[in-house]
Order: C-alpha cells, then structure tokens, then sequence
C-alpha cells in the first residue's frame, strides 16, 4: 500500500511519498542511497567530499567524479540563463559551492528512478522543495511569518515546487554582484517541470531583490516582498488552488 | 507581550550560542556567511578605550529585514550586545510595483489555513541573528 519515509540528510529532512497500491520499496532504498552519495560527492562540510578537496586545492577538476563535473556544468548553464544571478562561486569567495543546485538535481535524478521503477503517485519533499506526480497534490506555500499558516495553496498533477527566501538554515543567498543579502524580497516561490530549475530559478530571483519579480515576469512565480504585498504571475494564478 | 517573549527567546539563543562560542571556537561553516568579502564588516572592529573592544557582524536577511548585530567585549569578556536592524527598502519596492503593474497580478499577503499534501517554504529561526552575533564576536576578539 502507500508508503512514506523521512529520512535526514543534506542537512536537512527529505521524505518520500507514494501512494500506489504497489510500492517499489527497493527503489526507494535505492533513491535514498543515491541522495547521500550525492551528499558525500557534493557536501562543503565534509572535508573529504570531492567538493571541499577542490576547493582546497588537492585535486583539481579532472580528478573530481564525473557527476561532480556535470553538476559545475550545469551551475555554469544556470548562470548564465539567470544574469549571473544562480552563481555557484557567490557563496564561496574563491571556492565553488553548488550546495545551491545539488539538493534539487538529486532529486530530480532520485524521482526518475523512482518513476522508472514504476513509481505513479509520488512525491518527493526535501527542505522545503517539491516534486510531485501522478497528483492532483495539493502544495502549500508557507507564509513567512506565521508558521502555522500557508500564504498559497497550488494544485499540481506533475511538476516541482520552491521556494527561496530568508531560511532556516541561514542568510546563505547573497546577491553575487554586491556580495549582500538582497533587499525588498521574503520570498520566491517557483513552479517548473524539475526541482533543479525551480529551485535556481528561485534563487535567482531573490537574489535579485525587487527586480527579480519582472525577471520571473514569463515563469511561474511568487513573489513575496518586505511591504507584505504580493506577486503573481499569469501561470501561477492558474495553478493556485 | 509578543515581541517582549522573541526579545526573551533571542536572548535565550544568543546565550545558548555564547556557551558553545566560549567551549568550542565556531566552525567554519558557520561562520562561512561571515567570511565572505566585506571589507566594511572586517573594518568594523573599533577600540574605543583600552581593553574595550566592538565590532558589528555582517548584515543578515531575516524575513522582513536586515540585520547587523553589534557586540562589546571588555578586556575579552562580552559586556554588550545591540542589534541594529536596517529596514527593507520602500521606495525600490514601490518601483517595482509600479513597474509589475502590467504583467503580474498583486495581492495582500494572507494567511490561510488549507487541507495540503506537502509544503513548500522553510521557517524562520534566530540563527541569522546568532550567525551575526558569532561573526561580531570573532571581528571584535580579531581587531
């Protein structure tokens, strides 16, 4: 029957949802040993990761897995589709620290394996960011200030779900052009096909301060700003609940 | 009474975060946000007289504004904390709403209640206001 797992890694709670009547339990065995893998390659907390050795100097790029490169290649490709907003080298001066990307794109890799597996229902959360399909899943939004409340509510048959902001775990998004927090925005939240993009797209935006709502103007946004108004975009209107 | 109970849980964090200070010097993770290149932030460090020593962290986002909190230490010993808070910036959000008007629709922030399967969004802690405080302290206990 349905099946839901939590299980804490990357720093943070990833839960697992489905809700087929055939669970393909090996599979998410295998979806969570696949995200701390991933943890081990990627983590900047971890001096033995493949991440924190670059950014230490023992190695250089070609001695780092090939996945470790494909995921800098993709931080480069965010870049450069957000104005230099998604830059992975912002949080650390002289380093690279893709932590911004990873989360989503690991999951992103651990939901098609689980689809692949025969997975229909399915439901992926990890810090905050989602992926869901096989829905209608109805995704709260949390409102900024009063925990127990939602801001938005959307109806989602298949897509990802993040929201960028003032987090728990820190002030970790800085604008990469002036090296500041930005000002003006709580929050994005940014609906697309993967978490990986939704979830630099989310980023981006707020790293924008109070241009990134006419950045998202032709994506699937919500923008919270300090002066508790909010923005919507024409797509997102559509999905709300 | 609200505010006087965050005032209250901050001081019980800073308190919490000082006892881990003093037993084990921050780890750089923590202090990572600290670090980055603030050549303001790194200036801040002042004597003012012998053996007194202040310096400011670095501005931090919190929900609804930036904060910088600024800390004492007398002869190496924390005798003062104040938090200086830099508000969000009106007029630019003004800009852009006058700008978004056309293309976005706006709305009041509300808060709501509903049946939801999963959340997006994280909450809010005072470890931002904690991480400035570290990063003040490691600026004072350096200048």
């Amino acid at each position: 029957m349905a099946e839901r797992r939590t299980e804490h890694l990357m720093g943070t709670a990833v839960t697992v949802e489905i809700r087929d009547r055939v669970v393909p339990y090996r599979a998410i065995e295998h979806a969570f040993a696949w995200l701390k893998w991933v943890d081990r390659r990627f983590s900047t907390y971890d001096a033995a990761s493949d991440v924190s050795r670059l950014n230490a100097g023992e190695i250089g790029l070609p001695d780092t897995h090939p996945i470790v490169r494909e995921v800098l290649a993709y931080c480069d490709v965010l870049r450069a589709g957000t104005d230099g907003y998604f830059d992975a080298h912002a949080p650390l001066p002289g380093g690279v620290d893709p932590s911004g990307l990873v989360k989503g794109w690991a999951v992103d890799v651990a939901f098609a394996g689980l689809l692949r597996a025969g997975a229909q229902q399915l439901c992926i959360e990890a810090g905050g960011d989602v992926r869901v399909a096989g829905g209608p899943w109805r995704v709260g939004i949390r409102h900024p200030r009063q925990r127990e409340q939602l801001a938005a509510v959307v109806v989602l048959r298949s897509g990802a779900v993040a929201t960028s902001g003032a987090y728990e775990r820190g002030a970790h998004v800085v604008d990469p052009h002036t090296g500041r927090p930005p000002v003006g925005m709580v929050s994005v939240t940014m609906i697309d096909h993967k978490l990986a993009r939704a979830d630099a797209h989310a980023t981006a935006a707020f790293a924008m301060g109070s241009r990134g709502p006419v950045w998202s103007a032709g994506l699937t946004a919500m923008s919270i700003l300090t002066d508790d108004q909010v923005l919507l975009t024409p797509t997102f209107c559509h999905l709300r609940a | 009474m609200k505010r006087a109970l965050v005032a209250l849980i901050l001081t019980a964090a800073a308190v919490a975060a000082l006892a881990r200070f003093h037993a084990h010097p921050p780890r750089t993770l923590n202090l990572r946000a600290a670090q980055a290149d603030r050549p303001a932030v790194r200036a801040a460090a002042s004597r003012a007289r012998p053996g007194v020593r202040t310096a400011t962290g670095p501005p931090m986002m919190t929900p609804f504004s930036l904060v910088q909190v600024r800390v004492t230490l007398t002869d190496g010993r924390l005798t003062g904390v104040e938090t200086v808070a830099l508000t969000g910036d009106g007029p630019h959000t003004q800009a852009l709403n006058a700008r978004a008007e056309p293309i976005l629709r706006r709305e009041a922030l509300r808060a709501r209640s509903a049946h939801i399967d999963t959340v997006s969004g994280a909450t809010y802690t005072s470890r931002v206001w904690i991480q400035s405080l570290r990063a003040a302290i490691e600026a004072a206990r350096r200048g």
